[in-house]
């Protein structure tokens, strides 16, 4: 949890915000997201707002759209509202960190085992999505939240409706140039191999706090599936399903994305987990009048 | 563990709404609850008729005291407490860990620095509590919570302030004998000393997963707490100089909290690292830790139903409190028909279009489409029972006789065999396949994985000693969260039980005893105790096999975590038995010579669809009804030889039936499967493609197919026949 700022929204449509979820000074969160509560007490949800500097109306067009998936492995959209020009979008609340906070808690890089694990399940999430003909187009580090029970892909969409990481409006919240393919950055059309391509970036992040880092900075048994998922020419990436054969040899297809069961995760993840779950339980809704 | 409220739990207690229960007790109750500013808290709740006990309440008002005075770092932050309302109460924070005996269960005895750790954590607590002039009395691994932080010292039922003599009747012994102080055992004064002794108990626990003076009955333990010397064979070395002075038997003889603490945190301790804490604990605690924290944000359980007695079910009067809107739809043991029942909303699933009229048949004719081409078929025996077509990752698996094959979804191909002896041995979470060890040779029940490679059965994921591994009609219900549910026989004498097995720890969680397998006279069946067993919810649903001559059906409901029955019943049904259990997530749904929906929750008739012994042309032979299957709120299943139906599942209104059919014979045993445009029906003709829009047949592939089975995921109907199963695209 991480407390509002002065130019945060204290309401959203009829919720009450409480805090951020993303850090201060995030780089690449391709949106606004705050852990807020119904006015009566009764929710707690975490509300996602387009950023600045964004187009609001691509935004919520992205988040309806996200709204009637139900795909493993991607954090769901629950309720839309507000207007055309001020869209925003709620799920309920659940303890969840995104791939920065992770590394943060951690105390830096992750260990190679929890990287396979952590890639795997989104490997597989995005097989099942691109098998249906559905394109995330908005993995990054920040895009991935971790749960008790592995990581979900949220910010679905956000490469169609964020300004290209080129433009220099809204520093704080524009994509992260290292999640955008070659050919997207030079305008075309988001696809799956995109996909692959910042999944490839999402590895790298997660296994040396870059996602553009040197090769000689990989772990070397990651080194071969993070380069060919970076490779410049879409033709050349892997699917994600072979990057899950690569990163989890001999894992059962289907059974990662989505689960319900908590993940091994290290001592520190599941200390920052349960401290922001715990903070949420005795957060209280802002005394009225203020 | 969060569970149902029961139906007389309050609503609300003091400022509080309440949304599930935590735990319960001879004193009381404690609740999950949440405050109108939408904060989360555990209220502790004294029952109403000890509050009147003044004893009682003052002792009530010290928790509240001490719990207070112990903190939030060291126990559960107090939010607020009533020790004066008719029922008193105390809220503190959720507190997001296992308590201390669950976590060395679940993740064997901690490793020497959490130990230390964890000491070196609740000495500080203590500490501050002495200061303040209060002892516990109480410390035992139940009441010391493993949060990712450090462990928090709750439940102070017992403290009391320094020299507060005439709150406990000494005699009485209070406190749980395995963490008992010699001089509490006594009868005497436990003073902070008697803390110390205590905390060395819960230490030595940690450490081995088992007390210093051993288990066994109440008044051996206390012998052996007065005047037998700790075992504390199993605790690291270096820990034993320390512990063995805190279990002195004279309590000058002892360290004092500080020096405990101190001499816990000196060596290999992380003193002042919170977050460090975690990293000591094995991975089973913290994984523990991440289900709590993720637990508390999922909706709560529902409300229980009041209890109600086995035979008629009453009618129930609309004021009784909480009475939902599908309570008031319930219907007493007679039949109900037509659509009046349902006020609206959008339960049907067919809105307008329900009910009558079906447009479009003109084109139908024209361009009616044509059943599609089988994308594989293979040559694969079906059993009598358990033919479902089971999908594990990506791949296929189906019993055959006495084997279970494992096959290539996309090429029909076997890739792996396993010999499970009897298709009751098996089962699979989606996940993973499972079966019982073979039971010509093995003395104690086991569950074993089924290698999805070579269909190896690996090493015993638990073996359970208490039930015999020679029984042929041992079944394996199902796996759920790495819970195995068993109907077993135990090692002695012929008792039946309904068992969960946890595949994780490898213990038995629970067990709670059934009938088994059904008899003719005193001769075993030749078939399993279960039609079967599901888990929906928060319980456990058991379908006891009749015997052939038999016209009773034993439905049994117990709680998934304790196992407790929660209410049982034996159904009548007219016509062959159905074959397997049907259910959703609120009602077990029969078809016989009626079908009949039974809510879960008590076992009482939610709705009858067709009269007994009415029309239909079964002969009593063959039932009427097929076995139902249902989908996203509605039951689907055939009508004697007049085709497909569909019923509302939370009603029991007939939303729709199949038009047009004649000269079909139903197979009853093989339930509907659903695809998104069309039903599917198993006739004698073969497979019928009913359409969900017009109610109308529109073509049927030729087979003679014995079960269907719908995999919505992968898009296909398996279609089994007696020597043949074959893969159609679902539509």
């Amino acid at each position: 949890m991480e407390r509002l700022r002065q130019d945060d929204p204290r309401r959203i449509g009829d919720l009450v915000t409480l805090a951020r979820l993303d850090a201060d000074g995030s780089r690449g969160v391709p949106e606004l997201r705050y852990l807020a509560r119904g006015a009566d007490g009764g929710h707690t949800v975490l509300a996602c707002l387009p950023p600045p500097g964004g187009d609001p109306t691509r935004w919520a067009a992205e988040a309806q759209q996200a709204a009637r998936l139900t795909q493993p492995g991607f954090w769901p959209v629950g309720e839309l509202g507000g207007t055309p020009a001020f869209p925003w979008y709620s799920s309920p609340y659940r303890p969840a960190l995104p791939l920065p906070a992770v590394l943060a808690a951690y105390g830096g890089p992750l260990p190679e085992p929890l990287i396979r694990t952590l890639g795997g399940t989104l490997a597989e999430a995005l097989a099942s999505a691109h098998v249906l003909g559905i394109v995330h187009g908005g993995v990054c580090p920040a895009g991935v939240l971790l749960t008790a029970c592995g990581p979900l892909l949220s910010c679905f969409g956000a490469t169609r409706a964020n300004p290209l990481a080129e433009s220099t409006a809204a520093q704080a919240t524009r994509l992260e140039t290292g999640c955008l393919a070659p050919e997207l950055a030079a305008g075309g059309p988001v696809d799956r191999a995109g996909d692959v391509y910042a999944l490839g970036a999402v590895l790298a992040y997660a296994a040396t706090g870059y996602t553009v880092p040197e090769w000689q900075e990989i772990p070397v048994g990651l080194r071969d599936i993070v380069m060919a998922c970076r490779s410049r020419d879409p033709q050349g990436r892997p699917e994600p399903a072979r990057v899950l054969a690569e990163l989890l040899p001999g894992a059962a297809y289907g059974g990662l994305a989505g689960g319900t069961e908590p993940v091994s995760l290290p001592g520190r993840v599941v200390e920052a987990l349960s401290r922001q779950s715990a903070e949420v339980l005795a957060s209280a809704l802002p005394s009225q009048g203020r | 563990m969060i569970s149902a409220l029961l139906y007389d739990d309050p609503h609300t207690v003091g400022p509080f709404r309440i949304l599930a229960r935590l735990g319960g007790g001879g004193m009381g109750t404690v609740f999950l609850a949440r405050s109108a500013d939408g904060r989360t808290v555990a209220v502790k709740t004294l029952h109403t008729r000890l509050a009147a006990d003044t004893t009682l309440r003052t002792r009530f008002r010290l928790e509240a005291d001490a719990a207070r005075v112990i903190g939030s770092e060291h126990g559960a932050a107090v939010v607020d407490a009533d020790p004066q309302a008719p029922t008193p109460w105390l809220a503190t924070e959720y507190v997001l860990g296992p308590p201390l005996d669950v976590a060395v269960e679940g993740g064997g005895p901690l490793p020497e620095p959490a130990v230390r750790a964890l000491g070196a954590a609740l000495a500080a607590g203590l500490e501050q509590l002495h200061r303040s002039e209060v002892v516990h009395r109480d410390l035992k691994p139940s009441n010391v919570l493993v949060t990712a932080q450090g462990p928090r010292i709750i439940d102070f039922g017992i403290a009391r302030a320094f020299g507060d003599e005439h709150l406990t009747n000494v005699g009485s012994a209070m406190g749980t004998p395995a963490f008992m102080s010699p001089e509490q055992a006594a009868g005497l004064e436990h003073a902070a000393a008697g803390d110390v002794f205590a905390l060395a108990g819960v230490l030595v626990f940690a450490a081995t997963g088992i007390g210093p003076f051993g288990g066994g009955a109440p008044t051996d333990l206390l012998y052996r707490v007065r005047y037998s010397e700790p075992d504390l064979g199993q605790v690291p070395e270096s820990l034993r100089p320390l512990l063995v002075r805190c279990l002195a038997k004279d309590p000058a003889q002892r360290p004092s909290i500080t020096e405990l603490r101190t001499a816990l945190g000196a060596v290999g301790g992380v003193p002042g690292d919170r977050r460090g804490f975690a990293d000591l604990l094995p991975d089973a605690v913290l994984r523990e830790i991440a289900r709590r924290s993720d637990e508390v944000w999922r909706e709560p359980p529902h409300r229980l139903p009041p209890p109600v007695p086995a035979e008629a079910p009453a009618a129930r009067p609309a004021s009784a409190s909480g009475v939902s809107r599908r309570r008031l739809l319930a219907v007493s043991g007679g039949a109900l028909l037509g659509g009046g029942l349902l006020g609206g909303g959008g339960w049907a699933l067919f809105g307008g279009s329900g009910g009558g009229g079906g447009g479009g048949t003109k084109k139908d004719a024209v361009d009616r489409p044509k059943p599609p081409a089988a994308l594989w078929s293979t040559a694969l025996w079906c059993p009598d029972s358990g033919g479902e077509v089971m999908t594990v990752g990506r791949n296929l698996v189906m019993r055959a006789g006495i084997v279970l094959c494992g096959i290539n979804a996309e090429s029909g191909q076997g890739t792996w065999q396993a010999n499970i002896e009897e298709t009751w041995r098996s089962a699979t979470d989606g996940t993973r396949v499972y079966g019982l060890r073979g039971y010509k040779d093995a003395a104690s029940l086991a569950v074993c994985e089924v290698a999805q490679t070579d269909g190896e059965l690996g090493k015993p994921l638990v073996e359970l000693s208490a039930f015999t591994g020679k029984e042929q009609y041992n079944q394996l219900l199902c796996v759920v969260d790495g819970v195995a549910y068993l109907v077993a026989k135990a090692a002695s004498g012929e008792r039946w039980y309904l068992v969960a097995a946890d595949l994780g720890t490898g213990k038995e969680r629970w067990r709670s005893p059934v009938d088994g397998p059904p008899m003719n006279g005193l001769q075993a069946q030749a078939a399993p105790p279960a039609l079967g067993g599901t888990v929906v919810g928060s319980r456990v649903v058991l379908c006891g096999n009749p015997a052939d001559d038999s016209k009773f059906l034993g439905l049994s409901v117990h709680d998934k975590d304790t196992g407790r029955q929660l209410w049982r019943l034996s159904v009548t049904f007219a016509g062959t038995a159905p074959s397997r259990l049907v259910t959703d997530d609120r009602n077990i749904y029969v078809g016989a010579e009626d079908l009949t929906a039974r809510r879960i929750s008590d076992g009482e008739l939610e709705w009858v669809v067709g009269m007994k012994g009415g029309s239909g042309n079964s002969g009593g032979e063959e039932r009427r009804y097929s076995m139902p299957v249902v989908q996203d709120g509605v039951v689907y299943c055939t009508d004697g030889d007049q085709g497909l139906i569909a019923v509302d599942a939370l009603s029991g209104t007939m939303n729709w039936q199949e038009k047009g059919l004649s000269g079909r014979k139903s197979t009853r045993d093989a339930a509907p499967a659903i695809g998104k445009r069309y039903a599917y029906c198993a006739d004698d003709k073969g497979v019928r493609a009913i359409d969900l829009q017009a109610h109308k047949a529109v073509w049927t592939y030729e087979a003679t197919p014995v079960v269907l089975t719908a995999d919505s995921k992968g898009g296909r109907l398996y279609v089994r026949q007696e020597k043949r199963t074959i893969a159609l695209p679902l539509a």
